[in-house]
Protein backbone atom coordinates (compact mmCIF):
# COMPACT_ATOMS: atom_id res chain seq x y z
CA UNK A 1 0.00 0.00 0.00
CA UNK A 2 1.50 3.31 -1.12
CA UNK A 3 1.79 6.00 1.96
CA UNK A 4 -1.24 8.49 1.84
CA UNK A 5 -0.58 12.45 2.20
CA UNK A 6 -3.86 12.59 3.39
CA UNK A 7 -7.56 12.72 3.33
CA UNK A 8 -9.45 15.97 1.29
CA UNK A 9 -13.17 16.84 1.60
CA UNK A 10 -15.11 19.47 -0.31
CA UNK A 11 -17.59 21.86 0.51
CA UNK A 12 -20.98 23.17 -1.05
CA UNK A 13 -20.87 26.86 -0.08
CA UNK A 14 -18.64 29.38 1.96
CA UNK A 15 -20.72 29.22 4.96
CA UNK A 16 -20.92 24.79 5.23
CA UNK A 17 -16.80 25.51 4.49
CA UNK A 18 -16.16 27.87 7.35
CA UNK A 19 -18.22 26.33 10.03
CA UNK A 20 -16.62 23.06 9.19
CA UNK A 21 -13.55 24.54 9.79
CA UNK A 22 -14.55 25.45 12.84
CA UNK A 23 -15.53 21.60 13.37
CA UNK A 24 -12.38 20.46 12.40
CA UNK A 25 -10.58 23.09 15.09
CA UNK A 26 -12.74 22.22 17.63
CA UNK A 27 -12.45 18.27 17.05
CA UNK A 28 -8.66 19.33 18.17
CA UNK A 29 -6.56 18.29 14.73
CA UNK A 30 -3.59 20.62 13.87
CA UNK A 31 -2.23 19.77 10.78
CA UNK A 32 -4.70 20.39 8.57
CA UNK A 33 -5.58 23.68 6.23
CA UNK A 34 -8.30 25.08 4.19
CA UNK A 35 -8.03 25.51 0.58
CA UNK A 36 -10.42 28.49 -1.72
CA UNK A 37 -9.58 30.39 -4.49
CA UNK A 38 -10.66 33.67 -2.62
CA UNK A 39 -10.09 35.01 0.61
CA UNK A 40 -12.43 33.93 3.31
CA UNK A 41 -13.03 36.76 5.85
CA UNK A 42 -12.57 35.37 9.10
CA UNK A 43 -10.94 32.02 8.65
CA UNK A 44 -7.35 32.59 10.26
CA UNK A 45 -9.52 32.41 13.22
CA UNK A 46 -11.85 29.81 12.21
CA UNK A 47 -9.24 27.46 11.77
CA UNK A 48 -8.06 28.05 15.42
CA UNK A 49 -4.23 30.02 13.81
CA UNK A 50 -2.37 32.39 16.00
CA UNK A 51 -1.23 35.30 14.66
CA UNK A 52 1.73 35.91 12.25
CA UNK A 53 4.76 35.60 13.16
CA UNK A 54 6.18 38.09 10.39
CA UNK A 55 6.29 41.26 12.92
CA UNK A 56 8.81 39.68 14.71
CA UNK A 57 10.84 39.35 11.67
CA UNK A 58 10.11 42.66 11.05
CA UNK A 59 10.98 44.31 13.98
CA UNK A 60 14.49 42.24 14.35
CA UNK A 61 15.02 43.43 10.96
CA UNK A 62 14.36 47.24 11.70
CA UNK A 63 16.43 46.72 15.00
CA UNK A 64 19.68 45.82 12.89
CA UNK A 65 19.20 48.53 10.37
CA UNK A 66 19.02 51.02 12.85
CA UNK A 67 22.06 49.66 14.68
CA UNK A 68 23.99 48.92 11.61
CA UNK A 69 23.58 52.13 10.09
CA UNK A 70 24.87 53.91 13.61
CA UNK A 71 27.87 51.76 13.64
CA UNK A 72 28.13 52.19 10.18
CA UNK A 73 28.32 56.51 10.17
CA UNK A 74 30.54 56.53 13.27
CA UNK A 75 33.42 54.07 11.83
CA UNK A 76 33.52 55.46 8.72
CA UNK A 77 33.36 59.39 10.16
CA UNK A 78 34.35 59.12 13.73
CA UNK A 79 36.79 56.42 13.65
CA UNK A 80 38.07 55.47 10.47
CA UNK A 81 38.51 58.32 8.40
CA UNK A 82 37.50 61.71 10.77
CA UNK A 83 36.03 64.56 8.81
CA UNK A 84 35.33 67.77 10.41
CA UNK A 85 32.11 68.73 8.63
CA UNK A 86 30.84 72.17 9.57
CA UNK A 87 32.62 72.10 12.22
CA UNK A 88 30.17 69.77 14.16
CA UNK A 89 31.05 66.69 15.99
CA UNK A 90 32.81 63.93 14.23
CA UNK A 91 29.49 62.06 15.67
CA UNK A 92 26.46 62.25 17.14
CA UNK A 93 23.32 61.18 16.96
CA UNK A 94 21.82 63.79 14.68
CA UNK A 95 23.32 64.26 11.25
CA UNK A 96 23.63 60.38 10.58
CA UNK A 97 19.56 60.04 11.58
CA UNK A 98 18.73 59.54 7.52
CA UNK A 99 20.81 56.68 7.10
CA UNK A 100 19.85 55.02 10.23
CA UNK A 101 16.46 55.84 9.14
CA UNK A 102 15.96 54.34 5.88
CA UNK A 103 18.55 51.22 6.93
CA UNK A 104 15.80 50.54 9.86
CA UNK A 105 13.00 50.73 6.72
CA UNK A 106 15.41 48.75 4.07
CA UNK A 107 16.05 46.04 6.69
CA UNK A 108 12.92 45.96 8.17
CA UNK A 109 11.35 45.36 4.98
CA UNK A 110 13.90 42.34 4.09
CA UNK A 111 12.67 40.86 7.45
CA UNK A 112 9.22 40.85 5.97
CA UNK A 113 9.88 39.76 2.78
CA UNK A 114 12.20 36.63 4.30
CA UNK A 115 9.71 36.05 7.53
CA UNK A 116 6.88 35.95 5.22
CA UNK A 117 9.02 33.26 3.61
CA UNK A 118 10.21 31.38 6.55
CA UNK A 119 6.76 31.41 7.81
CA UNK A 120 5.01 30.11 4.41
CA UNK A 121 7.96 27.46 3.77
CA UNK A 122 8.55 28.72 1.12
CA UNK A 123 9.45 28.21 -1.91
CA UNK A 124 6.99 25.02 -2.48
CA UNK A 125 7.10 24.07 -5.54
CA UNK A 126 5.04 20.36 -5.27
CA UNK A 127 2.47 19.54 -2.82
CA UNK A 128 1.30 15.97 -2.80
CA UNK A 129 -2.16 17.54 -3.05
CA UNK A 130 -1.85 18.09 -6.67
CA UNK A 131 -2.06 14.38 -7.11
CA UNK A 132 -5.61 14.76 -6.66
CA UNK A 133 -7.46 15.95 -9.63
CA UNK A 134 -10.75 17.23 -7.58
CA UNK A 135 -8.05 19.40 -5.74
CA UNK A 136 -6.97 20.74 -8.67
CA UNK A 137 -10.91 22.31 -9.05
CA UNK A 138 -9.50 24.73 -6.08
CA UNK A 139 -8.33 27.25 -8.06
CA UNK A 140 -11.87 27.41 -9.32
CA UNK A 141 -14.95 27.23 -7.07
CA UNK A 142 -14.06 24.11 -5.46
CA UNK A 143 -13.71 24.88 -1.38
CA UNK A 144 -11.79 21.90 0.30
CA UNK A 145 -10.47 21.27 3.95
CA UNK A 146 -7.28 18.50 3.71
CA UNK A 147 -6.41 16.61 6.97
CA UNK A 148 -2.96 15.28 6.30
CA UNK A 149 -2.01 11.96 7.62
CA UNK A 150 0.69 13.69 9.74
CA UNK A 151 -1.41 14.61 11.98
CA UNK A 152 -1.54 12.76 15.71
CA UNK A 153 -5.44 12.34 15.82
CA UNK A 154 -5.48 11.23 11.91
CA UNK A 155 -6.86 7.79 11.60
CA UNK A 156 -8.29 7.15 7.86
CA UNK A 157 -11.49 5.56 9.02
CA UNK A 158 -12.64 7.79 11.82
CA UNK A 159 -11.23 11.14 9.94
CA UNK A 160 -13.05 10.19 6.99
CA UNK A 161 -16.25 9.29 9.00
CA UNK A 162 -15.67 13.07 10.97
CA UNK A 163 -15.61 14.63 7.40
CA UNK A 164 -18.65 13.26 6.34
CA UNK A 165 -20.36 14.60 9.89
CA UNK A 166 -19.39 17.68 9.36
CA UNK A 167 -20.84 18.19 5.86
CA UNK A 168 -17.98 16.95 3.28
CA UNK A 169 -18.41 15.66 -0.14
CA UNK A 170 -16.44 13.89 -2.72
CA UNK A 171 -13.82 12.78 0.03
CA UNK A 172 -10.76 11.48 -1.32
CA UNK A 173 -7.95 10.20 0.33
CA UNK A 174 -4.51 11.45 -1.57
CA UNK A 175 -1.47 9.49 -2.13
CA UNK A 176 1.99 11.41 -1.07
CA UNK B 1 -31.87 52.36 25.98
CA UNK B 2 -34.25 55.25 25.17
CA UNK B 3 -33.00 58.80 23.66
CA UNK B 4 -34.82 60.55 26.61
CA UNK B 5 -32.62 58.51 29.75
CA UNK B 6 -29.46 59.41 26.72
CA UNK B 7 -30.08 62.99 27.00
CA UNK B 8 -30.88 63.21 30.66
CA UNK B 9 -27.03 61.54 31.24
CA UNK B 10 -25.84 63.91 28.77
CA UNK B 11 -27.33 66.89 30.43
CA UNK B 12 -26.00 65.69 33.85
CA UNK B 13 -22.72 65.61 32.53
CA UNK B 14 -22.63 68.69 30.52
CA UNK B 15 -24.02 70.61 33.39
CA UNK B 16 -21.24 69.00 35.64
CA UNK B 17 -18.47 70.22 33.20
CA UNK B 18 -20.16 73.46 32.85
CA UNK B 19 -19.52 74.28 36.38
CA UNK B 20 -16.83 72.73 36.62
CA UNK B 21 -15.14 75.00 34.13
CA UNK B 22 -17.00 77.94 34.79
CA UNK B 23 -14.97 77.24 38.09
CA UNK B 24 -11.68 76.74 36.68
CA UNK B 25 -11.59 79.61 34.32
CA UNK B 26 -12.62 81.95 37.31
CA UNK B 27 -9.47 80.96 39.02
CA UNK B 28 -7.83 80.68 35.69
CA UNK B 29 -8.61 84.44 35.05
CA UNK B 30 -7.77 85.41 37.93
CA UNK B 31 -4.15 84.28 37.68
CA UNK B 32 -4.73 85.93 34.08
CA UNK B 33 -5.40 89.29 35.82
CA UNK B 34 -2.72 89.46 38.34
CA UNK B 35 -0.06 88.56 34.88
CA UNK B 36 -2.11 91.46 33.42
CA UNK B 37 -1.69 93.43 36.64
CA UNK B 38 2.23 92.43 37.46
CA UNK B 39 3.54 92.06 33.77
CA UNK B 40 4.65 88.42 34.92
CA UNK B 41 2.93 86.41 32.00
CA UNK B 42 3.39 83.07 33.05
CA UNK B 43 0.18 82.83 34.03
CA UNK B 44 -1.38 84.11 30.71
CA UNK B 45 0.67 81.83 29.37
CA UNK B 46 -1.29 78.78 31.04
CA UNK B 47 -3.93 80.53 29.38
CA UNK B 48 -2.43 79.99 25.89
CA UNK B 49 -1.13 76.21 26.81
CA UNK B 50 -4.83 75.35 28.01
CA UNK B 51 -6.38 76.95 25.11
CA UNK B 52 -3.80 75.48 22.48
CA UNK B 53 -4.19 71.99 23.68
CA UNK B 54 -8.41 71.97 23.48
CA UNK B 55 -8.41 73.77 20.46
CA UNK B 56 -5.77 71.21 18.94
CA UNK B 57 -8.36 68.49 19.82
CA UNK B 58 -10.86 70.17 17.84
CA UNK B 59 -8.74 71.29 14.87
CA UNK B 60 -7.55 67.78 14.36
CA UNK B 61 -11.25 66.66 14.82
CA UNK B 62 -12.06 68.73 11.70
CA UNK B 63 -9.65 67.62 9.74
CA UNK B 64 -10.21 64.03 10.33
CA UNK B 65 -14.02 64.81 9.42
CA UNK B 66 -13.28 66.52 5.64
CA UNK B 67 -10.36 63.90 5.03
CA UNK B 68 -13.40 61.03 6.15
CA UNK B 69 -15.57 62.90 3.63
CA UNK B 70 -12.94 63.64 0.91
CA UNK B 71 -11.85 60.08 0.81
CA UNK B 72 -15.65 58.80 1.14
CA UNK B 73 -14.46 56.70 4.17
CA UNK B 74 -17.85 54.74 5.30
CA UNK B 75 -16.02 52.60 8.42
CA UNK B 76 -15.43 55.80 10.60
CA UNK B 77 -19.37 56.85 10.11
CA UNK B 78 -20.68 56.06 13.95
CA UNK B 79 -17.31 57.90 14.84
CA UNK B 80 -17.75 60.97 12.96
CA UNK B 81 -21.17 62.20 14.46
CA UNK B 82 -18.82 62.20 17.77
CA UNK B 83 -16.15 64.40 16.16
CA UNK B 84 -19.28 66.84 15.20
CA UNK B 85 -20.17 66.79 18.37
CA UNK B 86 -16.95 67.64 19.96
CA UNK B 87 -16.84 70.34 16.82
CA UNK B 88 -19.35 72.40 18.58
CA UNK B 89 -16.90 73.82 20.89
CA UNK B 90 -15.35 76.26 18.34
CA UNK B 91 -16.93 79.49 18.96
CA UNK B 92 -16.49 79.04 22.97
CA UNK B 93 -12.86 78.60 21.96
CA UNK B 94 -13.63 82.06 19.96
CA UNK B 95 -15.23 83.54 23.30
CA UNK B 96 -12.09 82.45 25.28
CA UNK B 97 -9.56 83.47 22.88
CA UNK B 98 -10.64 86.92 23.14
CA UNK B 99 -8.71 88.01 26.81
CA UNK B 100 -5.53 86.80 24.90
CA UNK B 101 -6.92 89.04 21.94
CA UNK B 102 -7.28 92.00 24.59
CA UNK B 103 -3.94 92.34 25.47
CA UNK B 104 -2.49 94.23 22.36
CA UNK B 105 -5.61 96.64 22.53
CA UNK B 106 -6.42 97.26 25.92
CA UNK B 107 -3.26 96.43 28.12
CA UNK B 108 -0.42 99.70 28.66
CA UNK B 109 2.27 96.99 27.29
CA UNK B 110 0.47 95.57 23.82
CA UNK B 111 3.81 93.04 23.82
CA UNK B 112 3.12 91.46 27.11
CA UNK B 113 2.67 88.16 25.89
CA UNK B 114 3.86 88.51 22.35
CA UNK B 115 6.39 90.78 22.96
CA UNK B 116 6.76 92.00 18.99
CA UNK B 117 3.58 93.70 19.57
CA UNK B 118 5.12 97.07 21.28
CA UNK B 119 8.18 98.50 19.88
CA UNK B 120 9.40 99.33 23.03
CA UNK B 121 10.13 96.12 24.73
CA UNK B 122 13.90 94.92 25.45
CA UNK B 123 15.50 91.93 23.28
CA UNK B 124 17.96 91.11 25.74
CA UNK B 125 21.71 91.98 23.77
CA UNK B 126 19.81 93.14 20.78
CA UNK B 127 18.68 96.97 22.10
CA UNK B 128 14.67 97.23 21.42
CA UNK B 129 11.96 95.84 19.34
CA UNK B 130 11.71 99.03 17.24
CA UNK B 131 15.48 98.93 16.23
CA UNK B 132 15.33 95.51 15.40
CA UNK B 133 15.55 95.20 11.42
CA UNK B 134 14.30 91.12 11.63
CA UNK B 135 11.42 93.29 13.10
CA UNK B 136 11.46 95.60 10.70
CA UNK B 137 11.18 93.00 7.54
CA UNK B 138 8.63 91.06 9.42
CA UNK B 139 6.53 93.88 10.37
CA UNK B 140 4.57 93.85 7.29
CA UNK B 141 3.02 90.52 8.58
CA UNK B 142 3.51 91.20 12.44
CA UNK B 143 1.61 93.98 13.41
CA UNK B 144 -1.44 94.36 15.39
CA UNK B 145 -4.11 94.92 12.95
CA UNK B 146 -3.21 92.18 10.74
CA UNK B 147 -2.70 89.94 13.56
CA UNK B 148 -6.33 91.06 14.84
CA UNK B 149 -7.82 90.22 11.46
CA UNK B 150 -5.78 86.99 11.11
CA UNK B 151 -7.28 85.71 14.50
CA UNK B 152 -10.79 86.36 13.26
CA UNK B 153 -10.37 84.97 9.96
CA UNK B 154 -9.01 81.72 11.33
CA UNK B 155 -11.75 81.48 13.80
CA UNK B 156 -14.22 82.38 11.12
CA UNK B 157 -12.98 79.58 8.68
CA UNK B 158 -12.96 76.78 12.21
CA UNK B 159 -16.54 78.23 13.26
CA UNK B 160 -17.83 78.34 9.37
CA UNK B 161 -16.44 74.88 8.02
CA UNK B 162 -17.90 73.32 11.85
CA UNK B 163 -20.99 74.83 11.73
CA UNK B 164 -22.20 74.12 8.27
CA UNK B 165 -20.48 70.20 8.16
CA UNK B 166 -22.82 69.84 11.68
CA UNK B 167 -25.95 71.42 9.87
CA UNK B 168 -26.25 68.79 7.07
CA UNK B 169 -25.22 65.76 9.23
CA UNK B 170 -27.62 66.71 11.56
CA UNK B 171 -30.56 67.63 9.08
CA UNK B 172 -29.51 64.11 7.22
CA UNK B 173 -30.97 62.46 9.85
CA UNK B 174 -34.14 64.18 9.79
CA UNK B 175 -35.25 64.42 5.92
CA UNK B 176 -32.51 61.68 4.60
CA UNK B 177 -31.93 64.31 1.85
CA UNK B 178 -28.58 62.95 -0.16
CA UNK B 179 -28.07 66.46 -1.02
CA UNK B 180 -26.68 67.15 2.43
CA UNK B 181 -23.53 64.30 1.83
CA UNK B 182 -22.58 66.04 -1.87
CA UNK B 183 -22.80 69.56 0.24
CA UNK B 184 -20.55 68.17 2.95
CA UNK B 185 -17.89 66.33 0.82
CA UNK B 186 -17.82 69.94 -1.82
CA UNK B 187 -17.17 71.72 1.14
CA UNK B 188 -14.67 69.46 2.47
CA UNK B 189 -12.54 69.38 -0.40
CA UNK B 190 -12.42 73.69 -0.43
CA UNK B 191 -12.38 73.63 3.54
CA UNK B 192 -9.38 71.01 3.92
CA UNK B 193 -6.99 73.95 1.85
CA UNK B 194 -9.05 76.42 4.41
CA UNK B 195 -8.82 74.45 7.43
CA UNK B 196 -4.78 73.73 6.97
CA UNK B 197 -4.16 77.31 6.22
CA UNK B 198 -5.98 78.78 9.22
CA UNK B 199 -4.38 76.48 11.00
CA UNK B 200 -0.55 77.10 9.81
CA UNK B 201 -1.23 80.96 10.65
CA UNK B 202 -2.55 79.87 14.02
CA UNK B 203 0.04 77.96 14.92
CA UNK B 204 2.86 81.14 13.73
CA UNK B 205 0.52 84.10 15.57
CA UNK B 206 0.31 82.34 19.21
CA UNK B 207 2.80 80.26 18.93
CA UNK B 208 5.87 80.71 16.74
CA UNK B 209 6.24 84.44 17.11
CA UNK B 210 6.65 84.54 20.62
CA UNK B 211 10.22 84.23 19.34
CA UNK B 212 9.47 86.38 16.54
CA UNK B 213 13.06 85.81 15.35
CA UNK B 214 13.02 82.23 14.15
CA UNK B 215 12.52 80.72 10.90
CA UNK B 216 10.95 77.49 10.48
CA UNK B 217 8.98 76.24 7.42
CA UNK B 218 8.22 73.36 9.26
CA UNK B 219 5.98 74.99 12.22
CA UNK B 220 2.82 74.52 10.50
CA UNK B 221 3.01 71.18 9.64
CA UNK B 222 4.44 70.41 13.49
CA UNK B 223 1.13 71.48 14.82
CA UNK B 224 -1.03 70.01 12.27
CA UNK B 225 0.71 66.31 13.27
CA UNK B 226 0.01 67.77 17.50
CA UNK B 227 -3.52 68.46 16.33
CA UNK B 228 -4.03 65.14 14.20
CA UNK B 229 -2.17 62.89 17.59
CA UNK B 230 -4.36 65.24 20.04
CA UNK B 231 -7.59 63.92 18.13
CA UNK B 232 -7.36 60.92 17.36
CA UNK B 233 -6.02 60.03 21.13
CA UNK B 234 -9.05 62.03 22.20
CA UNK B 235 -11.42 60.06 19.86
CA UNK B 236 -10.28 56.79 21.53
CA UNK B 237 -11.07 57.84 25.02
CA UNK B 238 -14.33 59.82 24.00
CA UNK B 239 -15.48 56.60 22.08
CA UNK B 240 -14.82 54.15 24.82
CA UNK B 241 -16.67 55.71 27.16
CA UNK B 242 -19.66 56.16 25.01
CA UNK B 243 -19.06 52.68 24.45
CA UNK B 244 -18.72 51.89 28.07
CA UNK B 245 -21.88 53.67 29.58
CA UNK B 246 -22.96 55.08 26.44
CA UNK B 247 -25.15 55.11 23.15
CA UNK B 248 -22.05 53.71 21.57
CA UNK B 249 -22.77 50.35 23.39
CA UNK B 250 -22.65 47.21 20.94
CA UNK B 251 -21.36 49.79 18.09
CA UNK B 252 -18.60 50.38 18.43
CA UNK B 253 -16.06 47.42 17.27
CA UNK B 254 -12.98 46.10 17.83
CA UNK B 255 -11.94 47.33 13.94
CA UNK B 256 -13.12 50.85 14.57
CA UNK B 257 -10.75 51.42 17.68
CA UNK B 258 -8.16 49.04 15.48
CA UNK B 259 -8.32 51.38 12.79
CA UNK B 260 -7.88 55.11 15.01
CA UNK B 261 -5.19 53.08 16.91
CA UNK B 262 -3.12 52.15 13.95
CA UNK B 263 -4.00 55.72 12.62
CA UNK B 264 -2.59 57.35 16.00
CA UNK B 265 0.74 55.49 14.93
CA UNK B 266 0.97 56.56 11.78
CA UNK B 267 0.68 60.07 12.98
CA UNK B 268 3.65 59.72 15.80
CA UNK B 269 6.06 58.47 13.33
CA UNK B 270 4.62 61.52 10.67
CA UNK B 271 5.43 63.90 14.39
CA UNK B 272 8.22 62.81 15.15
CA UNK B 273 9.28 63.11 11.55
CA UNK B 274 8.05 66.54 11.18
CA UNK B 275 9.94 67.53 14.60
CA UNK B 276 12.97 65.85 13.75
CA UNK B 277 12.82 67.49 10.38
CA UNK B 278 12.59 70.98 11.87
CA UNK B 279 15.92 70.55 14.49
CA UNK B 280 17.46 68.59 11.49
CA UNK B 281 17.60 71.11 9.20
CA UNK B 282 18.85 73.71 11.54
CA UNK B 283 21.07 71.64 12.98
CA UNK B 284 22.98 70.90 9.59
CA UNK B 285 22.46 74.79 8.53
CA UNK B 286 24.06 76.12 11.96
CA UNK B 287 22.89 79.78 11.77
CA UNK B 288 22.70 81.41 14.91
CA UNK B 289 19.22 83.40 13.56
CA UNK B 290 18.14 79.89 13.61
CA UNK B 291 19.84 77.51 16.03
CA UNK B 292 18.99 80.44 19.31
CA UNK B 293 15.11 79.16 19.59
CA UNK B 294 17.36 75.05 20.31
CA UNK B 295 19.95 76.89 22.26
CA UNK B 296 17.46 77.66 24.80
CA UNK B 297 15.32 74.46 24.96
CA UNK B 298 18.49 73.00 25.89
CA UNK B 299 21.25 75.22 27.80
CA UNK B 300 21.66 78.27 30.17
CA UNK B 301 23.32 81.21 28.94
CA UNK B 302 26.47 80.18 30.69
CA UNK B 303 26.37 77.07 28.68
CA UNK B 304 24.73 75.06 31.91
CA UNK B 305 22.01 71.97 30.78
CA UNK B 306 18.73 73.60 32.22
CA UNK B 307 15.07 71.90 32.63
CA UNK B 308 14.52 72.09 28.96
CA UNK B 309 16.99 69.97 28.28
CA UNK B 310 15.06 67.25 30.22
CA UNK B 311 11.87 68.09 28.18
CA UNK B 312 13.21 67.50 25.09
CA UNK B 313 14.61 64.15 26.05
CA UNK B 314 11.24 63.08 27.66
CA UNK B 315 9.70 63.78 24.56
CA UNK B 316 11.92 62.49 22.44
CA UNK B 317 11.80 58.96 24.26
CA UNK B 318 8.05 59.91 26.10
CA UNK B 319 6.40 61.45 22.97
CA UNK B 320 8.16 59.02 20.15
CA UNK B 321 9.72 56.27 21.04
CA UNK B 322 7.51 54.56 23.98
CA UNK B 323 4.25 55.34 21.96
CA UNK B 324 5.77 53.95 18.70
CA UNK B 325 7.06 50.99 20.13
CA UNK B 326 3.83 50.47 22.15
CA UNK B 327 1.16 51.04 18.92
CA UNK B 328 3.80 48.27 17.14
CA UNK B 329 1.90 45.71 18.64
CA UNK B 330 -1.32 44.58 17.60
CA UNK B 331 -2.63 43.52 21.59
CA UNK B 332 -2.11 47.43 21.98
CA UNK B 333 -4.45 48.20 19.24
CA UNK B 334 -7.20 46.18 20.02
CA UNK B 335 -6.92 45.89 23.81
CA UNK B 336 -9.28 48.74 25.20
CA UNK B 337 -7.40 49.48 28.55
CA UNK B 338 -3.78 49.13 26.71
CA UNK B 339 -5.44 51.65 23.76
CA UNK B 340 -6.79 53.81 26.22
CA UNK B 341 -4.01 54.25 28.32
CA UNK B 342 -1.36 54.52 25.10
CA UNK B 343 -4.17 58.08 24.10
CA UNK B 344 -3.42 59.45 27.57
CA UNK B 345 0.00 59.07 27.36
CA UNK B 346 0.32 60.71 24.37
CA UNK B 347 -2.69 63.68 25.04
CA UNK B 348 0.05 63.81 28.23
CA UNK B 349 2.53 64.77 26.08
CA UNK B 350 0.89 66.16 23.67
CA UNK B 351 0.28 69.15 26.31
CA UNK B 352 4.49 68.65 27.61
CA UNK B 353 4.77 69.63 23.46
CA UNK B 354 3.31 72.77 24.05
CA UNK B 355 4.72 73.65 27.31
CA UNK B 356 8.26 73.05 25.39
CA UNK B 357 7.12 75.37 22.46
CA UNK B 358 5.38 78.24 24.48
CA UNK B 359 7.17 78.78 27.93
CA UNK B 360 10.80 79.35 26.89
CA UNK B 361 9.95 81.64 24.11
CA UNK B 362 10.04 84.83 26.14
CA UNK B 363 13.83 85.11 27.16
CA UNK B 364 14.19 87.69 29.91
CA UNK B 365 17.28 90.25 30.34
CA UNK B 366 19.37 89.50 33.99
CA UNK B 367 18.76 91.74 36.94
CA UNK B 368 22.90 92.45 36.22
CA UNK B 369 25.48 91.33 33.63
CA UNK B 370 25.21 90.28 30.22
CA UNK B 371 22.85 87.32 28.68
CA UNK B 372 19.50 86.60 29.01
CA UNK B 373 17.39 84.32 31.34
CA UNK B 374 15.47 81.31 30.05
CA UNK B 375 12.15 80.87 31.75
CA UNK B 376 12.26 77.21 33.05
CA UNK B 377 10.29 74.80 33.10
CA UNK B 378 7.52 74.65 36.02
CA UNK B 379 3.41 73.91 36.18
CA UNK B 380 1.50 76.40 38.03
CA UNK B 381 -2.16 75.92 39.55
CA UNK B 382 -3.27 78.67 36.51
CA UNK B 383 -2.59 75.86 34.28
CA UNK B 384 -3.99 73.29 35.99
CA UNK B 385 -7.00 75.67 36.23
CA UNK B 386 -6.90 76.78 32.67
CA UNK B 387 -7.00 73.00 30.89
CA UNK B 388 -9.89 72.38 33.46
CA UNK B 389 -12.13 75.64 33.05
CA UNK B 390 -11.54 75.54 29.23
CA UNK B 391 -11.99 71.79 28.91
CA UNK B 392 -15.23 71.58 31.19
CA UNK B 393 -16.81 74.56 28.94
CA UNK B 394 -15.63 72.35 25.87
CA UNK B 395 -17.35 68.97 27.19
CA UNK B 396 -20.56 71.33 28.13
CA UNK B 397 -20.50 71.69 24.30
CA UNK B 398 -20.18 68.71 23.03
CA UNK B 399 -22.88 67.91 25.47
CA UNK B 400 -25.34 69.95 24.75
CA UNK B 401 -24.72 69.27 20.75
CA UNK B 402 -25.29 65.57 21.80
CA UNK B 403 -28.59 66.42 22.65
CA UNK B 404 -29.45 68.17 19.75
CA UNK B 405 -28.93 64.84 17.19
CA UNK B 406 -28.94 61.27 17.15
CA UNK B 407 -25.91 59.69 18.29
CA UNK B 408 -24.93 58.30 15.11
CA UNK B 409 -25.93 59.48 11.65
CA UNK B 410 -28.96 56.45 11.26
CA UNK B 411 -29.84 58.22 7.88
CA UNK B 412 -26.00 58.42 6.04
CA UNK B 413 -25.53 55.52 3.33
CA UNK B 414 -22.83 54.18 5.12
CA UNK B 415 -24.12 53.31 8.44
CA UNK B 416 -24.44 49.91 7.72
CA UNK B 417 -20.88 49.40 6.66
CA UNK B 418 -19.68 51.19 9.77
CA UNK B 419 -21.76 49.17 12.18
CA UNK B 420 -20.69 46.16 10.15
CA UNK B 421 -17.20 47.07 9.97
CA UNK B 422 -15.11 43.87 10.62
CA UNK B 423 -10.89 44.25 10.51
Amino acid sequence: MTEKYGIIASFPDTPSFFHAAEKVRDAGYKKWDTYSSFPVHGMPEAQGQARSKVPVFTFLGGITGFTVGLLMVWWMNAYDYPLIIRGQPFFSPVFPFPIMYELTILLAAFGTLGGMFITNLLPQHYSPLFNSDQFLEVSGDRLVIAIEARDGQYDVVATRQFLEEIGGTDIEEVSA
Amino acid sequence: MSSDTINSKGSQVGLIALVVGIVGIVIALFGFKQGWDTGEVRPIMSWLIALGFWLSIAIGMLFLVQIWYVFHARWPTIIRRQCEHFMAAFPYLLVLFLPLLAIPFLHENPGLLWKWMDGHNELPGHGTVAEDPLYAWKSPFLNIQFFAIRAIGIFAVFIGVATLLRKWSFDMDTTGNINNMHNARRLSSLGLFLTAIAMTLGSIDWFKSLEYHWFSTMYGVWFFAACMRAALASIIILTVVLAYKGYLKGILKQAHRYDIACMMLAFTVFWAYISFSQYFLIYSANIPEETFWYNIREKNFDGGLNSWWWVSMGLIFGHFLTPFLLLLWYKTKVVIWRTVGVSIWILSFHLLDLYWNIIPGKLVAPDHGAGYLVRQFSVSIYDLAALVGIGGICIFAMCRSMKKAEPIPIRDPNILTSINYTE
